[in-house]
């Protein structure tokens, strides 16, 4: 009885708290925005949680290391203008909080005790050129993912220039392998879209924060998103699952020896990490779901390999 | 003075050498592809190459080739490119049978899609800003067989027979001159000297018909040929490269080139 009622927590904030707020999408690794001062709505220690079901949550004051000065947990249906759907503002209830902070610490350890190691050794063998080429190719073979997003957010030239990246970095970026489509000549952008902000865009809310482990933060929608993201990796199809698996970890250590040090940064700014990371993820994907197809203002875009 | 005595021995040499030599895909302009800093260029394209091999008999070979280029370099003095493609190969007449006696099913020599790798280098030396002469070295080798059956009659007697066209490669060698007009467009000629061969192995033997008569290895009928083309600049940093080798026969095609 016990064992179910994780999975039935689950369903049901699925199916109940996602009819507002905030974002989407699904990125597996440490969060890619820097963290947020302040923003978590959720509580960050599971003992302060009010035993009380939500609370609206506009009185609700969290700093970064999770000083609740109000009650919390609005799994509610904030509706904010936002570019399609409802979310607008970066909070985010947390019930499954205990959870959520023991996945946490496991995918610390994960990261500090194999796929940083794991990545740092590959950095010395493999030269950051060829390791950015690795990651042009695989942003390539993604083509779909986003191809198909832009198409279903209606964001039409978007999914034109999509097409157009792909095919210039197919054909003239040897397969992908280099990112022609960036350079100032052709200067097509690359559009962010994948099934989770697709969601968000229609209205549909996050629901509550969830670390899973290995994939990192998340959220119910973003979840379901990344579901659909898999249906249109390549790399899905390829066949025996451990060739998938295989391809997916080489993708993740290639990524993060590119960026070692960003999520050491965000944790080290923080006095609780399990909330600047929930913090940052949740205000990252509430920009990709406000900002339609290519860079953010003030975002930089991916330096092309010259 | 001294640059046009250059051009004229270039052009004159390319004029009537004679024909009969093959290539592996164009050669491209003397003047390297890449940005004149330095760097890479990258680049698809087609080629049609006709071709006439002999061992005791002849042979017509035609190929349709699309291939990925990957060159790096410098602009004004050299360049090393790289190419992966795939070809087909037809053997026109491969199958047709010299006697009466031998009746085949069909005449061509047909297989579809194969891998070709090709490797090459230039150097370009300009003489000023328009004209400039370079020379290069460029080589292709097919990583895969290519076969085809063919059945019929000898005598009343029913044959089934198997040729493989195994090893095809070739080697290539020359110069061109370059002259570079408004907006950068390039024209280019010069003469060239080819070696080419593959081996022809039928899975048996079958009196009347060349190729299938034993193992052979045909090699170009010449060694000469002459080559011309123009490099186009396109917009956002592409370009055009349209060429054509004349020799016994004629082999064309045009890439689209990116340079970084």
């Amino acid at each position: 009885m016990k064992a179910l009622s994780f999975p039935a927590l689950i369903i049901f904030f699925l199916l109940s708290g996602c009819a507002h707020g905030p974002d989407t999408a699904v990125s597996p690794a440490a969060p890619a925005a820097p963290p947020q001062t302040r923003q978590v709505t959720a509580v960050p220690d599971s003992a302060k949680i009010p035993p009380e079901p939500p609370v609206k949550s506009s009185a609700t004051e969290t700093d970064l290391y999770g000083d609740i000065q109000g009650p919390e947990v609005d799994y509610g249906n904030t509706e904010i203008p936002g570019k399609a759907g409802g979310e607008t503002t970066g909070e985010i209830a947390d019930p499954l909080e205990p959870f959520n902070r023991a996945m946490y610490q496991f995918n610390d350890r994960l990261y500090f005790w194999v796929l940083k190691p794991v990545a740092q050794g590959y950095g010395k063998v493999v030269p950051e050129t060829a390791r950015v080429s690795v990651s042009n190719f695989f942003t390539n073979a993604a083509f779909p993912i986003r191809f198909v997003n832009c198409l279903l957010q209606a964001n039409f030239s978007g999914a034109a220039e999509e097409l157009g990246r792909f095919t210039v970095n197919t054909l003239w970026g040897v397969g992908g392998l280099l990112d022609p489509a960036s350079s100032k000549e052709i200067n097509l952008t690359k559009q962010d879209e994948d099934f989770g902000q697709t969601l968000g865009t229609y209205g549909l809310g996050q629901g509550f924060f969830i670390n899973w482990p290995l994939l990192g933060p998340s959220s119910p929608r973003d979840t379901v998103g990344m579901v659909g993201d898999l249906f249109l990796t390549p790399s899905t199809y390829f066949s025996p699952w451990y060739a998938v698996a295989g391809i997916r970890a080489y993708e993740k250590v290639n990524s993060t020896s590119l960026k070692i040090g960003d999520y050491e940064s965000l944790k080290e700014a923080a006095i609780d990490p399990y909330v600047a990371v929930r913090d940052a993820y949740i205000q990252y994907r509430l920009k990709k779901v406000h900002r339609q197809g290519g860079l953010s203002p003030g975002e930089k875009p991916a330096a092309p390999l010259n | 003075m001294k640059s046009l005595t250059a051009i004229a021995l270039v052009l004159l040499v390319a004029l009537l050498s004679p024909s009969g030599a093959n290539a592996g895909g164009p050669f491209g302009p003397p003047q390297p592809s890449a940005k004149e800093a330095g760097g890479l260029h990258t680049g698809i394209g087609y080629w049609l190459q006709e071709d006439q091999y002999k061992d005791g008999s002849e042979q017509v070979m035609r190929q349709n080739q699309v291939y990925s280029e990957l060159g790096y370099g410098s602009g004004k003095s050299w360049e090393i490119t790289a190419r992966v493609g795939m070809s087909d190969l037809n053997l026109p007449d491969a199958f047709s049978s010299s006697t009466p006696a031998t009746s085949t099913s069909k005449r061509d020599f047909q297989e579809h899609w194969k891998f070709f790798g090709t490797a090459g280098a230039k150097g370009f030396h300009p003489f000023n800003q328009t004209f400039g002469m370079g020379v290069f070295i460029q080589g292709t080798y097919y990583f895969s067989d290519f076969s085809d059956n063919v059945s019929g009659n000898r005598n009343g007697v029913p044959f089934s027979a198997d040729l493989a066209v195994r090893k095809l490669w070739d080697v290539n060698f020359g110069a061109g001159f370059q002259a570079t007009l408004l907006r950068n467009v390039k024209l280019y000629a010069g003469p060239y000297v080819h070696y080419a061969e593959f081996k022809a192995v039928p899975s048996s033997n079958v009196t009347g018909i060349a190729l299938v008569s034993g193992e052979t290895t045909l090699k170009n009928k010449t060694a000469w040929g002459g080559f011309a083309g123009i490099e186009l600049p396109l917009a956002m940093g592409f370009s055009l490269n349209m060429e054509g080798q004349f020799s016994e026969r004629f082999s064309f095609g045009g890439s689209i080139l990116y340079a970084y």
